[in-house]
């Protein structure tokens, strides 16, 4: 469910930029439901590894509690925010390996 | 979720779109069910002497899942932060 909430949120976007266009033909609207599930897909995916990654690096595996302490608590807000900066630079490198790829040589 | 958002599609495509989000959270429920599963009794299960879970095994797990999902919940909260964040520096540059 809570991975649903971050799909639901992309979705607004792209459904903006969909019905932004309201009166596109039904090939370009068949493409823009199709980008939207991939955003939505993607976003679902990003949050889980995201979730499941901070969860093996920060918790303490005995399971003493049932409770985050504050070191916890911490080390979640700090691994969320590192885990998307390493996105954004994965993203740039990606960008600029495709259009290396694309250029005309 | 905003559903005001959505309210701009024609219905057809209101619709559509809605029916595709539920069948994501019904495909995530069911990853993050056996997910869970599958990391609780990596982490609390080691013995294979008997076939019953002991007391201290039940424990663990039950604290596994409440921890795991109080810590999703937290995620959660901060994704959605550092999503907003990053649409608001998005609108800022498509402004420019």
């Amino acid at each position: 469910k809570i991975g649903g909430r971050q799909a639901k949120q992309r979705t607004e976007e792209a459904t903006m930029n969909a019905g932004a266009n309201a009166n596109m033909s039904p090939a370009e609207k068949a493409k823009a439901f199709d980008m939207a599930q991939h955003e939505m897909e993607y976003r679902v995916d990003l949050f889980n590894r995201m979730t499941s990654s901070c969860f093996a690096k920060c918790m303490d595996t005995r399971y003493k509690e049932g409770d985050l302490n504050v070191g916890e608590n911490s080390c979640v807000d700090r691994c969320a925010a590192k885990y998307w900066q390493v996105t954004g630079i994965v993203g740039q490198m990606l960008g600029g390996m495709q259009q290396q790829q694309q250029a005309p040589r | 979720m905003d559903p005001s958002q959505l309210e701009g599609l024609p219905e057809e495509d209101k619709q559509k779109m809605l029916s595709m989000i539920e069948n994501m959270q019904t495909k995530d429920s069911l990853r993050m069910y056996n997910s869970l599963v599958e990391k609780c009794f990596k982490d609390c299960v080691d013995s294979f002497r008997r076939k019953n879970l002991d007391s201290n095994e039940e424990r663990c797990v039950t604290k596994c899942c409440e921890k795991f999902l109080k810590h999703s919940a937290r995620v959660s909260v901060r994704f959605a932060e550092l999503n907003a964040g990053a649409e608001a520096l998005m609108q800022q540059q498509q402004k420019r």
